[in-house]
């Protein structure tokens, strides 16, 4: 049986129909397209803002925080997590410290400070980075005896106020001043509390031991140090360096207010 | 039946429109050609400055500013930083005319310091592992020559010369023979002068009258004749030893031989000369990648 044809109303209408929702698809797109630009652009001056904000105050601006954190977050696991682990809690064994303390090697831990480690790395041989010295191997040179480390070790100990013993670290405490020895004020500081700018860490608080035996110093004035971290200025760019920087200060902060 | 003016008009609308857009084409190429627009170059964020459009980060800036005064940035006056900003588009432009000169390839300086970075570069990762004791010792047992002490010496060279007028008639193998003869009498206790009267030796005047470092004597007395000398003992005579000007007799009047040091008296010295040691592999590493890489053409034949 064949169809009646459609009578000329109903072709009407179905054209019309179909005009609507050409019209209405290409609004919907339009808005799309529309809404996806403003967040590229918005994106985008969230980024000029990062580098162009004064950076002693941008933290405090919570809306820019937040964008640097979200950004930043992939960038640290996807860059940073291989070392200084993805808690940011560091690892010993390759040099990497603790990024989720309030304890800086370099710097002040400002986001200005923060934002040059990264920049130029430690001891990477770009011309701007962290280089002043070197923890000297003590021991390996022969400038220490393995006895003469111990005492030192056991002075340390007490210094972070954990148990040591008592005439060791007397002994160790001569050591630590001997300009002809240790000398290890030279760079701790008499007080030893540090030296960011050498990268001296404070030897008074007690974050760098995992155990009492102060095997950590043991190793650290026997053999010596020389960490190294990469500089990221020619891998990334600056605003994601910059996101990065408040990434670090921020899981300081945190570390520090709790 | 055919509209004529209609297919006229189509046919004029077909050369019309590809004409106007050549026109507009041409126009705006035109424009484009001749008329220079100035382009508006801003300073990227993150940057202080832009100099030849190499930029300056204001980290950078920010740091030097407070390196160069002595105090935080934000405390340092306009005045400062205005004069720090202008010392490093300075340098930059220093920096860029030197690229622009082709310093690496004209100054020997400056290839020093890009080889020597370039090097450094190469043993970073190397410099963050320390060596272990057993290395060091390691280290210290396959290179025990390099730590033994310096020998010293006093010897006298007698010369019994072959050939020239004084011995022309003198041959190797009878120079030899009276050699023999005479470092059995002087061996036996003759004294020297007497043997030397006899035989007709002479001080051959290579080696020095008083005592010296073995270095020096072997620069003296020459490759053939240290060994021999190098292994006597105080008051000992060489087997003759047949050199390009005769035949010569060895007598040690005084020896030091080198002496190995300690390991534990020359740590430091084993430590600096492993840790060369492995910054060295590492720079051979990098250069044999280099070279691996590289496109090298040598001369053929190559230049005597």
């Amino acid at each position: 049986m064949i169809a009646p044809p459609p009578s000329p109303k109903s072709v009407r209408s179905g054209a019309k129909r179909r005009i609507f929702a050409a019209i209405a698809l290409v609004i919907a797109l339009l808005l799309v397209a529309g809404l996806l630009l403003q967040h590229h652009l918005w994106r985008r001056q969230q980024w000029n803002r990062l580098l162009t904000a004064d950076s002693a105050r941008m933290t405090q601006d919570r809306q820019l925080a937040a964008f640097a954190l979200a950004e930043a977050k992939p960038l640290y696991l996807a860059h940073c997590s291989g070392c200084h682990a993805a808690d940011m809690k560091g690892d010993r064994g390759k040099g990497a410290p603790n990024l989720a303390d309030a304890h800086w090697l370099f710097g002040d831990g400002s986001v200005f400070e923060i934002e040059r480690t990264i920049l130029y790395g430690v001891r990477s041989e770009h011309g701007k980075s962290r280089n002043v010295t070197d923890m000297p191997a003590f021991g390996l040179t022969g400038r220490l005896s393995a006895a003469e480390i111990r005492n030192l070790v056991q002075y340390l100990l007490k210094l972070s106020g954990r148990p040591h013993d008592v005439q060791a670290a007397a002994e160790g405490r001569s050591l630590y001043f001997d300009v002809a020895k240790a000398n290890c004020a030279d760079c701790h500081g008499e007080s030893a509390q540090g030296n960011s700018n050498y990268g001296a860490p404070d030897l008074t608080i007690d974050v760098w031991h995992d155990s009492d035996d102060g095997r950590v110093f043991y190793d650290a004035i026997y053999s010596g140090q020389h960490r190294i971290m990469p500089g990221w200025i020619d891998v990334l760019p600056l605003a994601q360096i910059r996101a990065l920087a408040i990434y670090v200060y921020i899981a300081a902060r945190g570390a520090s207010n709790d | 039946m055919i509209d004529w003016t209609r297919e006229l008009r189509g046919s004029h609308r077909s050369v019309v429109l590809p004409a106007i857009g050549m026109i507009v084409g041409l126009a705006l190429g035109g424009f484009g050609m001749f008329h220079t627009v100035p382009q508006a170059i801003t300073v990227p964020p993150g940057y202080i400055a832009l100099v030849n459009q190499k930029g300056i980060l204001a980290t950078d800036f920010m740091s030097q500013t407070a390196a160069a005064t002595g105090k935080p940035f934000a405390q340092t006056t306009p005045a400062e930083r205005n004069k720090t900003l202008q010392e490093m588009i300075d340098e930059e432009l220093l920096v860029q005319r030197g690229v622009l000169l082709d310093l690496p390839e004209t100054t020997t300086e400056v290839r020093d310091v890009m080889t020597a970075a370039v090097n450094a570069q190469a043993d970073t990762a190397s410099k963050s592992t320390p060596p272990t004791d057993e290395q060091l010792q390691a280290y210290y047992d396959a290179h025990r020559a390099r730590y033994s002490t310096t020998g010293t010496m006093q010897v006298r060279d007698l010369l019994l010369r072959v050939g020239g007028y004084q011995n022309a008639n003198q041959s190797t193998a009878q120079a030899q023979a009276d050699a023999q003869d005479a470092l059995y009498r002087l061996r036996a206790g003759v004294p020297i002068t007497q043997v030397m009267q006899h035989f007709g030796l002479v001080d051959s005047g290579r080696a020095d009258a008083e005592e010296v470092l073995d270095f020096a004597a072997k620069l003296h007395l020459g490759a053939k004749l240290f060994p021999a000398a190098a292994a006597l003992s105080d008051g000992e005579i060489s087997e003759p030893v047949v050199d390009g000007d005769g035949v010569h007799l060895l007598l040690m009047q005084r020896r030091q031989t080198p002496r190995a040091a300690d390991f534990a008296n020359v740590r430091p010295k084993v430590y600096s000369d492993y840790v060369e040691s492995v910054a060295k592999r590492a720079q051979n590493q990098e250069l044999s990648i280099l070279r691996r890489d590289a496109q090298i053409l040598i001369a053929s034949p190559p230049p005597p």
